[in-house]
């Protein structure tokens, strides 16, 4: 993975899996105590101790190819966070959905950059017509000043009744929206 | 900065060409975005067919995307499934062949060939 915007695609594609309707993501830059994190919670069908144990190990597979619902993704966002003095932390409840939350140390050497986040929330947002997202990105500057982004696909399905969200002037609406949000909350600095 | 409103003016205009042409689903299009496709570059693939469908305006075409279906060596993988007709599977795909699979495929009917890996 090259950069934080694949292993997001990823992560939201094990949500996909565990069938749930909505995804919360929380992704923000904290430049006061030096933190990006990520914050990403589905409401699907969740996962027992020893399956969320499992799913961190990166030598565990269920290996049922079309049933797999977890893989290498999160061992090596795991690493990733914890390389960069960060944490990582996989919560979860059967039949209520799973909570990850992973942390990074901003400006740490190793920290890869977040790559175009807005290409992974539209293809996300359009391969799975079928899910809503809400999206929140925030932007803590030095001088205490917070910026915020928040896109919720819920409000875009009521605004727009019978027009389906993968509509082609809908997803040009989403992708012009998406990239506006994130330029303006100056969330990458590269 | 674009807003809610905005999205009443696509739905008016919308709702006019649904009433002219068959907006009905005719193909859809599904590439694999399980771990391996995505390190193999299947985000960009995504990206390229989400553009390219939606700046041609091609109103009966959708693109999603689902996990892994064990054919890691050969990533990206995308299906064309259209009804009546044959499940399409190509295999090592990048933006580039991505675009070629819109004119040539979805817009003309014609497979590219070359990119196939299973025809079911």
């Amino acid at each position: 993975m090259q950069d934080l915007s694949l292993h997001l695609i990823d992560i939201i594609e094990n949500s996909a899996r565990a069938n749930c309707d909505l995804i919360s993501i929380v992704i923000g830059i904290d430049e006061t105590e030096n933190k990006l994190s990520f914050e990403i919670i589905d409401n699907g069908v969740g996962m027992d101790e020893d399956t969320l144990t499992s799913a961190q190990n990166p030598f565990y597979t269920s290996k049922s190819e079309r049933k797999k619902k977890i893989g290498l993704g999160i061992p090596l966002f795991k690493e990733n966070a914890e390389r960069c003095n960060g944490s990582f932390l996989m919560e979860s409840t059967i039949g209520k959905g799973t909570r990850l939350y992973a942390e990074f140390e901003h400006n740490h050497i190793d920290r890869m950059p977040l790559g175009s986040i807005e290409d992974t929330f539209l293809s996300s947002i359009v391969g799975h017509s079928e899910i809503n997202f809400f999206i929140k990105l925030f932007h803590i500057l030095q001088n205490k000043e917070e910026k915020v982004f928040i896109l919720d696909t819920r409000e875009i399905k009521s605004e727009l009744g019978d027009i389906p969200i993968t509509w082609p002037d809908v997803v040009i609406y989403l992708k012009d929206t998406l990239n506006e949000g994130i330029k303006n909350i100056e969330l990458e600095e590269f | 900065m674009k807003t809610l409103a905005d999205l009443k003016a696509i739905r008016e205009k919308a709702q006019q060409e649904m009433k002219l042409r068959n907006s009905n689903v005719r193909i859809k299009v599904v590439v694999g975005m399980g771990t391996s496709g995505i390190a193999a570059g299947a985000k960009d693939v995504m990206k390229t067919f989400i553009d390219e469908v939606s700046t041609r305006a091609l109103t009966d075409v959708v693109v999603s995307q689902t996990g892994e279906k064990g054919l890691s060596s050969m990533e990206p993988v995308v299906d064309v499934i259209e009804e009546g007709k044959p499940r399409y599977c190509y295999g090592n795909i990048n933006s580039e062949i991505a675009k070629r699979i819109v004119v040539e495929h979805l817009v003309n009917g014609n497979p590219v060939k070359e990119f196939l890996i299973s025809t079911e």
